[in-house]
Parts: C-alpha cells; sequence; structure tokens
C-alpha cells in the first residue's frame, strides 16, 4: 500500500493503471447512460424526470468523496510530514468542484420539474452550496500563494477546518426537516429503492468513480512532474 | 508566573497605546456602517414595513463586512514591522499570541461596534426588546468572527496576490452564526436553545482557533 503515499510508487502504479481505467470508465459510462435513459422504469409520480437521479445522486457522493479524501491527505501531509498528501489536494480540488457543480446544475434542473422551483434555501441545498464555494476557495488559495511551502501547508489546514461543513452535509436532511428527501440508500436499513433503479444507479456510480479517479491519477502525474522540474 | 502576567499587561497596554493612535481606523469602519445603512434605506425606501422586516438582517450583514475590513489589521502589521516574532522571542508561544490578539481584536475593534448597534437601531426602528437580543446575539457572534478572523487574518500573511481572499473565508464560516443569531432575534420563544447553540459554536471556534492560526503564525514566521 505504500504507493498511496509515496509519489514514484504511485507513478509506477499510475502508468500500469490509467489505460485500463480509462477504458473502464468508458465503457461503464455508455452502459450506465443506456440503463438510465433505456432500461430503466419511469416513476410512477415523476416520470421521465426521475432519469436525472443517476447523474444527481453519483456526482453528490463523489463530491463528498472527494472532500474526505482530502480531508484524509490534509491529515497525513501535516501529521507525518508527507509532502505526497499535498500533491493530492492541490491536484484533486477542482474535480471535486466539478462534482459539486454538475450536483447543484442537474439538482436544480430537477427541482424545477419537481419543486417548481430552481432552489429554494433549505438545509441540503445551502451546505451543498456552501461545500462548493469552500472547494472555489482551495483551488484559489492555490493560486495566490507564492512560496509553494506556504502554501501547500494553509491549504491542508484550511481543508481540515472546512471538513466541519462534511457533516453538515450529510446529515442536514436528517437533523432539519428540509424539503430535499432524506436519503434512500443507506448502510443501516434495506434500501427501499426498487431493483431497476437500484441497478443504473450503482453502474453510474462506478462510472463516475472511475472517471474521477482518471482524472485525478491525471493531475496526480501533471503535479509530480512540475514540482520534479521545480516549476513554481 | 507574576512575570507571565505583567507580559500579558505590557501586551494589552501596547495594543491599547497602537489602537488608541490609530483609532481613525476603527472609526473608519464604524463610518463605513453607518453609509452603509444610509444607502441601504436609500434603496428600497423608509417605510417602516419594510424595515421592520429587512432591519434586523441589514443589521448582521453590514456587522459581518465592516468587521471584515479590518482584517489586515490583525496580524499583518505586526508581521511585517517584526513585532511578532519579537513576541515570540519572549517567550509568547504561537498559539498564546493567536488567543491574546483574537482577545484584543475583540475588545478594541468589536466593542466600538456593539455601543454603535443602539444609534443604529435607532435609525432602523428596532424595537427594545429586538435590541436587546440583537446585542446579546452580537456579544457572542463577534466573539466567533474574531476567532474567525485570526484563522483567515494568519493564513494569509504571505499571501501578497489575492487580499479578498481572508474576507471570503471570514464569511463563509460565518454563515451558521448569522444564521442562529437571526433565527435568535426573529424567534418570540426559546431563546435559550438558540442563546446554547450559538455558545456552542463559539466554543468550537475558539478551540479550532489556536492550533489553525498558530500553525499558520510558524508558518508565516519561518519562511518569511
Amino acid at each position: 500500500m505504500k504507493f498511496l503515499v509515496n509519489p514514484n510508487k504511485f507513478n509506477n502504479i499510475a502508468d500500469v493503471l490509467l489505460k485500463p481505467l480509462f477504458i473502464i470508465s468508458i465503457i461503464l459510462l455508455i452502459l450506465g447512460l443506456l440503463f438510465s435513459f433505456y432500461l430503466s422504469p419511469d416513476d410512477y409520480q415523476q416520470g421521465s424526470t426521475v432519469r436525472i437521479m443517476y447523474v444527481h445522486v453519483p456526482s453528490a457522493w463523489l463530491a463528498l468523496l472527494t472532500y474526505v479524501i482530502m480531508t484524509l491527505y490534509s491529515i497525513v501531509g501535516l501529521a507525518f510530514k508527507i509532502p505526497f498528501g499535498f500533491i493530492v489536494n492541490t491536484a484533486v480540488a477542482p474535480v471535486g468542484a466539478i462534482f459539486t457543480l454538475i450536483c447543484i446544475i442537474s439538482g436544480s434542473l430537477w427541482g424545477k420539474p419537481m419543486w417548481g422551483t430552481w432552489w429554494v434555501w433549505d438545509a441540503r441545498l445551502t451546505s451543498v452550496a456552501i461545500l462548493f464555494i469552500v472547494y472555489l476557495i482551495i483551488i484559489f488559495m492555490n493560486l495566490s500563494f507564492e512560496n509553494r511551502f506556504v502554501r501547500e501547508k494553509v491549504v491542508a489546514i484550511f481543508v481540515l477546518v472546512g471538513s466541519v461543513n462534511l457533516p453538515i452535509v450529510k446529515f442536514s436532511v436528517d437533523w432539519w426537516n428540509t424539503l430535499h428527501q432524506p436519503a434512500t440508500i443507506s448502510k443501516l436499513s434495506k434500501p427501499n429503492i426498487d431493483p431497476s433503479m437500484m441497478m443504473p444507479l450503482i453502474i453510474m456510480t462506478f462510472a463516475f468513480m472511475m472517471i474521477g479517479m482518471t482524472i485525478a491519477i491525471l493531475r496526480i502525474k501533471t503535479e509530480i512532474i512540475s514540482r520534479k522540474s521545480n516549476l513554481n | 508566573m507574576a512575570r507571565f502576567f505583567l507580559k500579558v499587561l505590557f501586551f494589552y497596554f501596547r495594543e491599547y497605546k497602537l489602537n488608541l493612535s490609530g483609532f481613525h481606523d476603527i472609526l473608519t469602519n464604524i463610518l463605513f456602517f453607518f453609509i452603509s445603512i444610509f444607502i441601504f434605506i436609500f434603496s428600497f425606501g423608509p417605510e417602516k414595513e419594510t424595515l421592520s422586516i429587512l432591519s434586523i438582517g441589514i443589521l448582521w450583514t453590514l456587522l459581518l463586512l465592516s468587521s471584515t475590513l479590518s482584517l489586515r489589521k490583525f496580524y499583518q502589521e505586526d508581521f511585517d514591522n517584526g513585532n511578532l516574532i519579537l513576541m515570540h522571542l519572549n517567550g509568547f508561544s504561537y498559539e498564546l499570541i493567536s488567543i491574546l490578539k483574537t482577545i484584543s481584536h475583540f475588545i478594541f475593534v468589536q466593542i466600538p461596534f456593539l455601543i454603535s448597534i443602539p444609534i443604529a437601531s435607532l435609525l432602523l426602528d428596532i424595537t427594545y426588546d429586538k435590541l436587546v437580543l440583537l446585542l446579546i446575539s452580537f456579544l457572542i457572534g463577534s466573539l466567533i468572527l474574531s476567532c474567525l478572523g485570526s484563522i483567515s487574518a494568519s493564513m494569509n500573511l504571505l499571501n501578497n496576490r489575492n487580499y479578498l481572499l481572508g474576507s471570503v473565508i471570514v464569511i463563509i464560516f460565518s454563515v451558521p452564526a448569522v444564521i442562529f443569531s437571526v433565527g435568535l432575534i426573529n424567534s418570540n420563544e426559546n431563546y435559550d436553545s438558540l442563546i446554547n447553540i450559538l455558545f456552542g459554536i463559539l466554543l468550537i471556534v475558539f478551540a479550532i482557533n489556536p492550533w489553525a492560526s498558530g500553525a499558520c503564525l510558524k508558518l508565516a514566521l519561518q519562511n518569511n
């Protein structure tokens, strides 16, 4: 498991993994889109708009997962003084920001026919918007310091402070009375979703995960190269 | 121990002298606060009904914005003229410096706002009951704002390219404080639970502040 903290070992494994990951992600995406557009049933209340779920839910999960990964890696970087944590932090932030943006846009496209409005100020939506702004601040911080050694540590501290938002995003639907529905799929109880809708959701989740991993690996490799050549 | 308290006393005496000679800075902040109230009233009209709905929100927004204006006074001046490193050499740890600075910011920057709130509430036609709640919520909320300001000001000590980032960090983390403060003022019962929530936020932020700003101060002083 040393490739998770060692840049050279990561590079070696990434060279092997990159092409298969790329191909798998394309296949999974095509399969998932086929399932979600043609091979899954309409909802009895929402009609065809339920298909937005197959993009909305995976991107929301991955937005949270990316921030969790960044938090873990900033702990690794700050506490154990391993610079690979900062490399991952710098590289992964735009990926998470894009996933959050996809989640927000698809959600508001879904909200217009269902709730009758593009945006409501309930707890889930607001906390996700704050998550997006936190991602943006991380990206801007990465661009605005001159000294790299200061920048990466300050960004890691900011990521740790901003991780206060994560449980608020996750549990906002349970703590407050929101218009956004509570989680349908949870670990503790049997999922109350039909298998015919569960299947495309799982396939799309894996497809999004693979796409995110491919882009993240590419960005981490670029970051390692730019640090080796001492650019900025 | 006595030497330590003497040092802290001299620290606050120095802060008092500095803030007294630069008091026009703080007065400019308060001027910004009042002029923005005028602009708000000119932009949506002076009717009492709209004022009674919007006044609390306006006051809290402007207090937040005008207290973020003074963020660069927090550490930057002492950092530039080398006083921070002198304090550290005299036996103040980075964490202690951040705690002392936060309390000094609360005393010398936020207390003048606290005094000017009753005058502003006359302009905005706020009733006495709401004024008391506003003062309580701002007394707790301004300490939260000071702690957040300490974190973001110490983060941006070596940031020469993007000055506005510090204000954005304070504003984005002060969202829960603003939500619960305005909720406290507009609610008609269960004040206790909302005040408890505000106190909880204050304790969390006060606990995070020394670690985060101490680490950032150390980074900035070592890499300057």
